[in-house]
């Protein structure tokens, strides 16, 4: 039977699972398997496997929970080993590369961070700072009858917007960086200017988190900042 | 310490929202440790994370919806509108500016996760999305305090 994996964790985690159940339907229940000196959580693989809502949760409640004891290297969500044999000799292949980044995210969790700065307030600040758009929107709004208008309009309000968001994002970053051992960016989806994730070591998180908070401070009620974490280290192994 | 409702204590995601389980969502899916001789398996439903792309901003369309949302901007009822703005939109549209629902970039999501939404529309109640994340972002610092 397929066997689902959620994580690997050195042999000596206390891997304390109790209460929790895996994915699926009804949820299967977590069980290890062992291989060069590290462990492998895992769990019979529901068939078929989809991630649903709760299947998503079960998935990242293995992380958290072992998180909590220690340092643990999330698997990407769906992963399936052919039988428990296949995860051991999985982890007997690689156990020099796990250990190391089991060494490397040591004492480390990860902050995920995504901002927005609402629509209407930028768009404020772009007619108030530039006069080539407040020139166009008043004209347009007097009802000049000339479609190339709303265009210009436009293509300057976009240039700008496309500007100012890559200010933001890396300003952002800039200030949280220095209390990050490590960073990863990615795309920003929907209006959000920034997506990126920290590797934040339990020494730094209070300077991180105050950090954090000082810019929501500084950037003001039009943004919305969300910032997720402690997390299991998923951007960084 | 903890300042967001990831603590690592109880279900996550459990009673969180759909607000806050998309933005662990693309961790969960896109990230963490692949170990390349294992099957992936193959994750219907999940197109929304890559559907859901950023906004494009360089288009004709979003040049006439940024257009249409500045003409409709009430600048007077900004509290930030400098007062030198004052006689520059004078005619303020009224009308306009009350009956304003949503922004460019709002739209365009919107009618992205509409069809998303369409397209899962059997088993909608199940698969995480993002439907109440508007709404839920409009308070500008939504963490569970």
């Amino acid at each position: 039977m397929a066997v689902y994996v959620y994580s690997i964790t050195g042999s000596s985690h206390p891997r304390r699972l109790e209460g929790l159940g895996g994915v699926g339907d009804p949820p299967r229940e977590l069980r290890t398997v062992e291989g060069g000196s590290l462990t492998a959580v895992v769990s019979d693989a529901p068939e078929p496997l989809r991630p649903k809502r709760r299947d998503l949760a079960a998935h990242h409640a293995v992380q958290e929970r072992l998180m909590a004891d220690g340092v643990v290297l999330p698997l990407r969500f769906g992963l399936t080993a052919p039988d428990d044999e296949a995860v051991r000799a999985a982890l007997e292949e690689r156990a020099d590369e796990y250990r190391t980044r089991l060494r490397a995210l040591r004492g480390c969790v990860e902050y995920h961070v995504k901002a927005a700065q609402q629509e209407e307030s930028m768009l404020r600040q772009i007619l108030q700072q530039s006069e080539e758009a407040r020139r166009l929107n008043e004209e347009i709004r007097s009802g000049a009858d000339r479609p190339d208008l709303p265009l210009a309009l436009g293509e300057l309000v976009a240039r700008e917007v496309q500007v100012r968001q890559n200010a933001l994002a890396t300003r952002v970053v800039e200030t949280l960086r220095p209390y990050a051992r490590e960073e990863r960016s990615s795309e920003p989806t929907g209006e959000d200017f920034v997506n990126v994730s920290f590797l934040v070591d339990h020494t730094d998180e209070e300077g991180f988190v105050s950090a954090e908070r000082g810019l929501v401070d500084d950037l003001g009620e039009a943004f919305d900042v969300r910032v997720r974490g402690p997390l299991p280290a998923y951007s960084f192994v | 310490m903890t300042v967001a409702p990831q603590s690592g204590t109880g279900p996550a995601l459990g009673g969180g929202g759909a607000g806050n389980l998309y933005d662990v969502l693309e961790l969960i899916l896109d990230r963490g440790l692949v170990i390349d001789v294992f099957a992936r398996v193959s994750l219907v439903g999940i197109e929304i994370l890559k559907v859901d792309a950023r906004v494009v901003v360089a288009s004709v369309d979003t040049y006439l919806r940024f257009a249409e949302a500045c003409n409709r901007l009430d600048l007077e009822s900004g509290r930030k509108a400098p007062s030198q703005l004052t006689d520059l939109v004078g005619e303020v549209t009224e009308g306009g500016a009350r009956g304003r629902s949503k922004g460019a970039l709002t739209g365009a999501v919107e009618a992205v996760t509409e069809s998303v939404r369409r397209g899962h529309a059997d088993d909608k109640d199940e698969e995480p999305e993002r439907r109440h994340e508007r709404a839920a972002r409009r308070p500008v610092r939504h963490r569970e305090d």
